[in-house]
């Protein structure tokens, strides 16, 4: 089933690639941006708000942050993100109420209108997957934790911060960090229990 | 941390990886333009200040020159007899004098109060200066 099995450790390489600070912001972003997206696309569920939160998220690190040592830009660069992620998802809550309360998701005989937005046209980066379905499963299941439990799994697991580093990127103790991904993995076990 | 944990989140962090690195090109392009734009706006910060003061320096300059044009302007109409016209329209008129004296202003409310004083000192006075027949 797991076709993917690494021809390297990917933890491994995870490691290399985060101890080995990058020299310039824009190789940090070069390496980080498209595992970005993937984050910011697991919790929003759609591409475009996923590509603004991500360009927003490196626009406000060089802007504010550039000045700060390299090895402080992994848990600020993913810390704003997590707040963009956040006010994106704040944001599309007020529109889906106020679009409720003007009328809209219905038509004039109480059909159900198409969705706010419109769904993704292009082809889906999930057709391009060896193991599409594979990590689709996991998306899904990623999508349904609470909010904390997905950042500290995304943040802990899947990109590989550190306690310390995943506290300062949630913006809480190391203490919750621990709490959180411990639920976290808890309910993952059941959900993806045909991975087993 | 038991090992089928262990191999979830190796599992699942194989799978990330992969999707990360198996990007479509035209969503990798838009991050790489963001990404080139987000460093563009770093390095050109003066010249971007120096284009939003811009607007508010040429207005300061164009009230500057408003004013001096405007005061000598003022200055000699002042001196005018349109302009004496308009100082003798504000001085007060009988239509003003029918309005309640001001507290402030030389229509004490403590004359009228001793109205029947001054009366008096007038009827006196004017009495004095009679010639006796």
């Amino acid at each position: 089933m797991n076709s993917l099995a690494p021809a390297f450790d990917d933890a491994e390489w995870l490691e290399r690639e985060r101890q080995a600070v990058p020299a310039t912001l824009d190789a940090f972003l070069a390496q980080v941006e498209r595992r970005a997206f993937r984050v910011a696309e697991m919790h929003l569920g759609h591409r475009e708000d996923a590509l603004d939160a991500v360009q927003d998220a490196m626009l406000r690190l060089v802007k504010h942050y550039r000045d700060k040592p390299a090895a402080e830009w992994t848990p600020l660069f993913w810390g704003i993100l997590r707040r963009r992620v956040v006010d994106l998802q704040r944001r599309r809550k007020v529109r889906s109420i106020m679009v409720g309360w003007l009328g809209g998701g219905r038509d004039d005989n109480g059909d159900e209108l198409p969705a706010w937005e419109p769904a993704d046209s292009g082809p889906g980066p999930l057709d391009r997957l060896r193991d599409a379905q594979s990590y689709a499963d996991m998306a899904a299941a990623v999508k349904r934790l609470p909010q904390r439990q997905r950042e500290a799994f995304m943040l802990r697991v899947l990109e590989g911060l550190d306690v310390a580093e995943t506290a300062q990127a949630m913006g809480c103790s190391e203490g919750s960090v621990k709490t959180h991904l411990s639920r976290a993995m808890h309910s993952l076990r059941d959900q993806l229990e045909d991975w087993r | 941390m038991n090992a089928s944990d262990k191999s979830l989140e190796q599992r699942a962090r194989a799978l990330y990886l992969e999707a990360g690195r198996r990007l479509d090109p035209t969503t990798a392009g838009r991050l790489r333009a963001a990404r080139r734009s987000a460093l563009a706006s770093a390095q050109a910060p003066v010249r971007h200040r120096v284009r939003a003061l811009l607007p508010a320096g040429a207005l300061a300059a164009v009230a500057l020159v408003a004013l001096m044009a405007w005061q000598p302007l003022q200055r000699d109409s002042a001196s005018s007899p349109a302009a004496d016209a308009v100082l003798t329209s504000a001085t007060p008129t009988a239509a003003d004098s029918e309005l309640p004296p001001d507290a402030d202003g030389p229509d004490d409310p403590t004359l009228y109060q001793n109205l029947d004083f001054y009366g008096w000192l007038a009827a006196t006075g004017r009495d004095q200066t009679t010639p006796a027949h």
